[in-house]
Formats: C-alpha cells, structure tokens, sequence
C-alpha cells in the first residue's frame, strides 16, 4: 500500500478517512459476547402434530420451488392434498402472527403446495435409506393412522402391509369425509403416492373374519389402526345427562334413524340415504356438521323435495363448546344449516314404524367437565317435543375391537398404548382413534402413525432412540415487526353458498399463485433465516461476510459483539452468547 | 409569486402548473432531483414535505429508500449514513428538531456531504410556537452549512433543485428555509419543472469519496493537530467557492427554466435608492409592496433580499454600501446580549468596506409576529428620520406603554 504523507492543504484529501482499511484492526478481541446464527422452533411447527417443517417449506414456495416445498412436506405428512382440506390446522391458532394482525394461512399454504403437485410423483429420496430392510410389518386399517406409519415405514425401508377391512383405502378419509369437502381424487392420488414407494394395501381384508388373526404371525411387527368408526349409540351418549334414557329399540329401529357415520357411508359409497323434509342431526363434533351439510345437499339434489332450510343440529351444550372446526360450523349456517343449542333427545317417537318426533329436554351449562368444556345440566321438567321425519345421530364414534385376539389392556373401549405407541404386547402397537391417545382428527392420527413408525423401527433394532434436542420456541415479542407491514389473510376462493349447497362439488377451493406468494410473505418465518441481508445491512463493522452460496459467517477478528444484527434479526435467527474468556 | 410575477408561469421548461403548498413544492422538487434516500421525523410545520414525500416513494413514483427514524438526529444520521455511501439525501426539520440535530450537522459538513435539508424557519420554545422565526436555523450558524431563505413556493422548489446542484459541486450540505405557515402551509401556483430537464440539469451524483463494504475504511477519522487545521481550511475554502457556484448555478438555471433569483442578493429599486432595507425570507415579498407604496409617493426607498446567509454575500452587501447612504436591516432573530444577527453580520462585512453607510439594525415578526407593509415601512421612516440609530436593536411592532 502507499504510504501517505500530506504536508501542504493542497495535498489533503477534503475528508478524514483511514488511509488503510480497518480490517487492519482486529476489532473483534473488544468482544464479551459473541452474535450465532441459531435457528429456533417456530410455534406453527410445535402447533403442528404432524410436525411439518412449515417455515422451511414456506420458504420454499416462496422461492417458487414448489416441488421442493412438496417434498419438505412428505417428510412429516403423506397426505398434504387431504390435510390441506381437511385439518383444523391448530399451527394456525400458533402462529406469532396472530398478535399482530391475523395469523398466516398456513393450512391454505399446505393445500396450494399438494395441488401443485397433483400430477407429481414422489421422488426416490424421499426414503431415508436404500437399505431394504427384511423386516416385514403389517398395518390394519388404511385410514390416515395406518397410512402414515405404512408410508414411514416404506421409507425406512421396510415392507409395509395394510390390511384393509373395506372395498377401497381410506378409512375415515374415504368413508366419513363428505366429497364436498374432500374430492375422492385427491385421496386417491396421495394413496397412490404411498403405494408407489412399496407399501402395499390388501382391501377387503377384515382381519378376525375373512382373515384370521394368525396370518399376522409372519410379520415382525404390528400396527393397529383401526380408527373409530362405530356410532356411539344415543342412550350410551346420553346416559350421564338424562334421567330417561332410551335405548335402541326405543325408537333407535325406526325408520328414518341414522347414525352419522352409517348416513355418510352411505353416500360416500354411491348410496343415496333416503330423509326427510325435517332432518334433525344431534351432536356437535365434525360428523354431526358432515352430516348436516350432506343432509342439506341430498335434500337440494334431489330437486323434488325442496327442504326449505329443514336441517336442524341439536347440541347439548352451546356453540362455545362444539368440537367441530369452528370454519365447518360458519360454513354449515352460511348454506342454511340450523341449529338448536342447550337441547338433549330424551326419546325418538314413530308412527306406523316411522320417526314423526323426537322429545328434547332444555339443558344448562355447569361447571367445566375433565375435557375443560362446561358440563349441561338437565332442566327439569322442561321436555318438550318436536317434529321430524329424519333424525342422524351423532354424538361419537369408537373403535369396533372384536378381532383382537389378546386380552389386551384396554381404557374404556381403546387399546391403551404408551407414549411410544406401544401396547405392552412385545410387537404390537397401536394408534389413531383406536387407541387410548386419540383426538378424533386426521392430522393427530398421521401423527401417531409417523411416531409408531419411529417406535417400530427402534423394536426392530435399527433405529437408537434419540432425545432430541429442544429448540427454542419463538415467541411472538421477539419478532421484530418493524420489518412487517400489516397486510390481510389470504382468503380461500369458495364457489357461492347458493351451488355448494346443491351439489356434491368440492366447496373450497385452492389459492392461486399470487395469493399464496403474497400469503407466505406474511409469514414471519419465526427461528427460520431467509438470508434477507437484514443483519449484514446493519454491521457497522462489515463483519458479516455471504459466501457464493448465500450463507452468511461472522467474522470474528473484526465483530465487536455490538449485538445489532441480533436485535435487528427479524424473525430471531440470532442469538448472543457469552464469550469463554479465555486468561493466557 | 415574488420576483418573476406571472410571467414565470409560462415557460417551454414547465411541465405543468400546481397550486400547492410550500412543504409540498419541496417534496415535489425532491421527487424531480431524484433523491435516493429519506430520512426524516416528522414536527409542525414541516410534516408537509415529508407525509408527501412517504406517498410518492409509497406510490412508487420515486424510487427511493424511505427510512422512518425516531428521532431527528437518527434523520441526519442516516443521510450521513447513505450520503456517505455515495446515496443523494434529504431530510427536512424544523425548530427544536433542527436544534436536535446540532451535532450531527457538524458531522455532515466536516465529512463533506452534499446533504440537503429543508427547514421550515419556527420559533425555538419556551415559550412554545409554531410560527415563524429565524433563530432555529441561524444558531447551526457555524455548522458547516449553506443556508438559503425562500421567499416563494416556487422559490423553494427551485432553490431544492439548485442546492443539490450546488452542494454536489461544493461538497457541502445545504439548508434551505422556509417561514413556517406564511410559505409552508400556503398555497400559490407553482410551476412544476419537466423530468428530463431536471435531469439535464442535475444529473446522478457520483461521490468522490464512499465507503465500499469490500474494502472498509474509518470515516470521519481521528487526525492529529498537524492536519486538523488543514481540514478545516479546506473547509473554509469550499464555502469561499460556493459563492461563485451559486451564482453560475443561479444563472444556468435561469436560462433552462427562466427563473433566477440573483444568486446571493436579490436587490429591488436599490440602483438610485438612497435608503435599502435588507432583508430576507417571506418579508421580502412584503417589503416590495412598502417600496412600490413608498416609490409611488417619491421616496428614494430600495430593498435588498438576503438569499443566502451561509456563504454570508460579502461582496454584495459592500457593493450595496457604495450607493447608498444608510442601511437598515430586519432580523427575525434575536441574539441575545448582542443585536440582530444579520445586523451583526451586515456591521461585520462593512467594517473593513471603503464605504461604511449608517447601519439600522431592527427586531420584527418574532414568534409569528405579523410583518405587514406598514411595519416595513415604519422601518424606512425610522432610517429616513434618523441620521443615526437610536439603538442598536430597534423593536418593531413591541407592545411597549412608554414607547411613544
């Protein structure tokens, strides 16, 4: 370098700065604490029981690497067309964003990613391994549960076998979702996707009578995910509630009774349930709204027999404490739905073989029960009766468990399972509504299926457990919103009230491309770097370096530990930790 | 309109013609120098540039970085920060927030920024105004500063456009102040400039000196006392060298756009007066109408417009002196212990003049304080009925019981 020397004005330069660069200065020995780019769990993910990666793949959608955002997604969740449907999305009731304005739409985000990959097939790498492992498993019931643990299995390299009691795989997906929500293509495509990668799906196959217990023998392990799929009986769901109750044959073998989930097979295999005019529905879970917003367009398609807005929910408690999603409650009332709240049926009433009423009684709501909900309380003497020529109950479903073999330990009416999924008998596990850990959803049982895959595969030896280690949850003071203008949800794209409630037709439906790039901007990516330049734009000592592939490093001779690019961090990437002082 | 009357309203340069106030006139000006970054905190009366200046960078009809600071001197310091990365800079302020801003212009002038400011001239508090003096802008004095004095909207859009011309060539900041309410929320039709000759006129700025991330050096650095007095001559010099810059840009601008505003002095039947008045900002416009009145009943009265106080036009002010027989000046400022300050500053440039007329110093429109014709021409009275000033600050307009 050439050494300056000024004598005269002339020869100055008009400003003072350093002749030679500053990287001269090892700045960096001023330090005490020292900036880490540390990515931290966002609370969508810890929301998400799945587990989705929804940051990365957020990320990568909004790189317009839609594909890649796919396959970010298979890692956790086999069935991303169906959940981007169907699930209550709880990431969503997560999302940091939610203290700002609105959270992200993250479960339209998750439907977007699938359709646009709806004539992709997984890749190869999408297993784990490509060790083809000898170990065989057999998994029964095809519903989200087992469909998860067979595909994870798949991908660690196991020969998954489903046995399936029904015509077609599915379960619940298949039998108990209305088309209108859930298009049987999509289902269809995404099993596909998990047979192409090996597991392979026996229907027809109800083990305990077409299949004896015994063929199980041969496989090393066993899966039980049966689901939940047999109507509580009303006396049964009544019992606590009502003094009186009645059982099936009072009123129960009328025509014109249904459960919910007989009412929904029923159409979700061709059928055609015959109802009425008055079609009252009772309870208040996702098969009561299912059955009422089906009731609705069977009545309407039928064209002959106008129902004139004649389809009742009757639920014990209030709209507060329904279980269904809060979306499917809004949309039910949109297309003409009613409901009847703090009513319970005491007695179905027929006439000549046929329902012609039901008898109710006014309840109140008490104090909260073990499930946190406000208990109803019979008000007495306050039964009345009202008209109706069709009547679906719904008020629960439980697991039909005559073909185990075993005395197993059982709660209630489920397989009582451990945290592992396993069921105490050496091999055998259990998930999904069948077991003791059920929250009747299908994301909770993809769960369950991934984390008895896990379990399985550490019983076959293959896989140490790890305890993994616990992120930090991003919190939603520690986002630096300043980075954030305010900016609205996306809102779905529905077709109008007036077609979905005439026709079968899939009601909502997928975000278009700009809507989802604008929507994933909104994320915060909260414990996810973007690499937005955010913390080497503010380095007062040009300390943060970016190599050719965009990743950033310190550099440590000349980072004075100032902190900026941590407070600046917008989404908490950073964090400072203290320097080991190190005395010579 | 001032000077150019309505002629100036019809030229091949304007693009359009618009009604509209003189914090807007700034911002519009900012838009057509193309500025590339703003930094500002928004304070009546200045609110004006800058909430139009957020709707055209939001509109996208400048490109610009817009940063929202929370503090004045956070403002400068990010024009600092992107001046010295060789970005074009603006912020505008007023009052108390320029007087926040005090060290920080210190720190632009010495790094030689070319940053320009618009300030909208209010009173310092307590007591607490919004209106209009000069002592806001005339304490940063010794800043390092170019400070000009708008009389018109239009003035204000045209000296913007000048300042960074100016600035640019200098490599100094430039402050250019408008009378708060009396320009800043008044409208007057003001010609718009077209882009391209804008763009002729003032073309990108390429900075002599920047930082560059891959090559980091310390600005603004630590120098010894053997170059210290150095870098402040060359500082010293540059303000030398802007009187000439002014008064060439003055003149270039004058023949694209076909206004001029006399470079550093603006005077007004001043050749055959006898009695000038000096003056500046908004009072200017006031004062040609006393001098019209007064002309009209025969009264040898002329009027000279400061147009810059920073360079202070020396040269001018002695010219003046040779033709005339007595001074007087109207400060809207006060410096307390001593006089008007550019009474002050008028004594100071005639001291050593071959010609030293008598000196009136007067005290007016403090505080927001009307200046009416009358109160200008009591002025001239008060030169033409004295051969020496009763005072060395004379109160106009005070509200005195003994006064007489």
């Amino acid at each position: 370098m050439t050494k300056y020397k000024f004598t005269t004005v002339e020869e100055m330069p008009p400003l003072a700065f350093s002749i030679e660069s500053t990287r001269k200065i090892p700045t960096g020995s001023w330090r005490h604490v020292r900036p880490i780019y540390k990515d931290k769990t966002s609370p969508c993910e810890v929301g998400c029981p799945a587990g989705e990666k929804i940051p990365v793949y957020f990320d990568l959608v909004r790189q317009k690497k839609y594909e890649e955002a796919w396959y970010k997604i298979l890692e956790d969740n086999p069935l991303p067309g169906v959940t981007g449907r169907v699930c209550y999305h709880p990431c969503e009731g997560q999302c940091n964003r939610t203290f700002y304005d609105e959270s992200v739409a993250i479960h339209n985000i998750e439907r977007f990613v699938a359709d646009k990959n709806f004539h992709n097939n997984p890749p190869e790498r999408i297993s784990v391994t490509d060790l083809l492992k000898s170990e065989k498993v057999a998994v029964i019931g095809s519903g989200p549960a087992g469909l998860s643990c067979a595909y994870q299995l798949a991908r660690k390299g196991y020969r998954a076998v489903i046995y399936e009691a029904g015509h077609e795989a599915g379960g619940m997906l298949r039998y108990g979702i209305p088309h209108y929500r859930l298009p049987k293509n999509i289902l269809d495509k995404e099993i596909g996707d998990i047979v192409s990668l090996g597991v392979q799906i026996k229907v027809d196959s109800r083990i305990g009578k077409n299949i004896p217990w015994g063929e199980l023998e041969k496989y090393d392990a066993v899966f039980v995910a049966v689901g939940a799929m047999r109507s509580k009986k009303m006396s049964e769901g009544q019992r606590l509630n009502s003094s009186r109750s009645f059982g099936e044959a009072e009123g129960g073998d009328l025509k014109g009774v249904y459960s919910g989930v007989e009412f929904l097979y029923e159409l979700n295999t061709g059928g055609s349930p015959q109802i009425g005019d008055k079609v009252l529905v009772v309870g208040g879970g996702n098969t009561a709204i299912d059955a009422a917003r089906s009731a609705l367009r069977l009545g309407k398609s039928e064209g002959s027999r106008p129902l004139s807005g004649k389809v009742t929910v009757l639920y014990r408690r209030t709209r507060a404490e329904m279980p269904a999603v809060p979306e499917e409650i809004e949309e039910a009332e949109k297309e003409g739905v009613k409901f009847e709240f703090l009513v319970a049926p005491v007695k179905i009433i027929g006439y000549r073989g046929k329902v012609s009423k039901i008898e109710l009684q006014r309840m109140k709501l008490g104090e909260p029960d073990a499930s946190g909900r406000r208990k109803p309380i019979p008000v007495v003497d306050s039964n009345f009766t009202i008209q109706a020529d069709t009547i679906i109950s719904a008020i629960g479903e439980e697991p039909d468990l005559s073909f185990l073999p075993y005395s197993f330990l059982k709660k209630g009416v489920r397989v009582f399972v451990d945290d592992d999924h396993s069921t105490g008998v050496p091999g055998i596990f259990a998930g999904g509504d069948a077991a003791t850990n059920p929250n009747g959803t299908v994301v909770n049982a993809i769960r369950a299926g991934k984390e008895a895959a896990a379990a399985i595969d550490e019983f076959l030896g293959w896989r140490t457990k790890m305890d993994g280690v616990k992120q930090q949850v991003v919190q939603s003071e520690e986002i630096n919103t300043f980075y954030f203008p305010h900016e609205k949800r996306a809102k779905f794209p529905r077709i109008s009230v007036e077609k979905s409630k005439a026709s079968f037709g899939e009601v909502n439906k997928t975000l278009s491309e700009e809507q989802a790039l604008a929507e994933v901007d909104r994320c915060f990516s909260c414990g996810t770097c973007l690499h937005c330049d955010v913390c080497m734009t503010f380095c007062p000592d040009v300390a943060i370096l970016k190599d050719e592939f965009g990743e950033y490093s310190i550099d440590y001779d000349h980072c004075k530990g100032c902190g900026i690019c941590v407070n600046e961090c917008p989404r908490e990437a950073m964090e400072l930790v203290e320097e080991e002082l190190q005395w010579a | 309109m001032g000077v150019n009357g309505k002629d100036s309203l019809i030229h091949p340069s304007i693009d359009k013609v618009v009604v509209i106030e003189g914090t807007h006139a700034a911002s519009h000006a900012v838009k057509l120098a193309r500025v590339q970054v703003i930094a500002a905190y928004p304070i009546t009366p200045q609110t004006g540039v800058v909430e139009k200046l957020s709707e055209i960078v939001s509109h996208g009809d400048l490109n610009a970085k817009f940063i929202k600071v929370e503090s004045e001197h956070s403002a400068m310091a990010s024009c600092i920060g992107a001046s010295i990365s060789g970005a074009r800079a603006f912020t505008a302020t007023s009052s108390q927030g320029l007087a926040l801003m005090h060290e920080l212009l210190h720190w632009a002038a010495g790094s030689r920024l070319p940053i320009v400011m618009v300030n909208v001239n209010r009173a310092l508090a307590p007591p607490w105004s919004i209106y209009v003096d000069h002592n806001d802008s005339l304490s940063q004095r010794d800043t390092g500063w170019l400070q000009f004095y708008a009389e018109s909207n239009q003035e204000v859009l045209d000296t913007v456009l000048q300042a960074y011309k100016i600035a640019e060539a200098v490599s100094l900041p430039v402050m250019i102040n408008l009378d708060a309410f009396v320009l800043s929320h008044t409208s007057e039709p003001v010609a718009i400039p077209k882009q391209e000759l804008v763009d002729e006129f003032l073309p990108p700025w390429k900075a002599e000196f920047k930082v560059d991330p891959a090559n980091p050096h310390a600005f603004g650095a630590l120098v010894g006392p053997d170059a210290y007095m150095e870098m402040r001559y060359k500082l010293f010099e540059a303000m030398e060298d802007a009187r000439e810059v002014i008064r060439n840009v003055d003149s270039e601008y004058s023949e694209k756009f076909g206004r001029s505003y006399g470079g550093l002095v603006e005077e007004y039947y001043a050749d055959d007066a006898e009695v000038v008045l000096i003056t500046s900002a908004t009072a200017v416009s006031t004062a040609r109408i006393a001098v019209d009145e007064m002309r009209s009943l025969g009264f040898p009265v002329g009027l000279a417009k400061l147009r810059t106080f920073r360079p202070f036009p020396v040269d001018e002010i002695r010219s003046l002196a040779q033709r005339v027989s007595k001074i007087g000046v109207m400060d809207r400022n006060i410096s307390f212990g001593a006089t008007g300050i550019i009474y002050q500053e008028t004594k100071a440039a005639l001291y050593n003049a071959p010609v030293r007329p008598k000196l009136f110093g007067f005290i007016a429109g403090l505080g927001g304080r009307d200046v009416t014709p009358e109160t200008i021409k009591e002025m001239y009275s008060h030169i033409m009925n004295n051969d020496t000033p009763e005072s060395e600050t004379i109160w106009v307009g005070l509200k005195q019981s003994q006064k007489s």
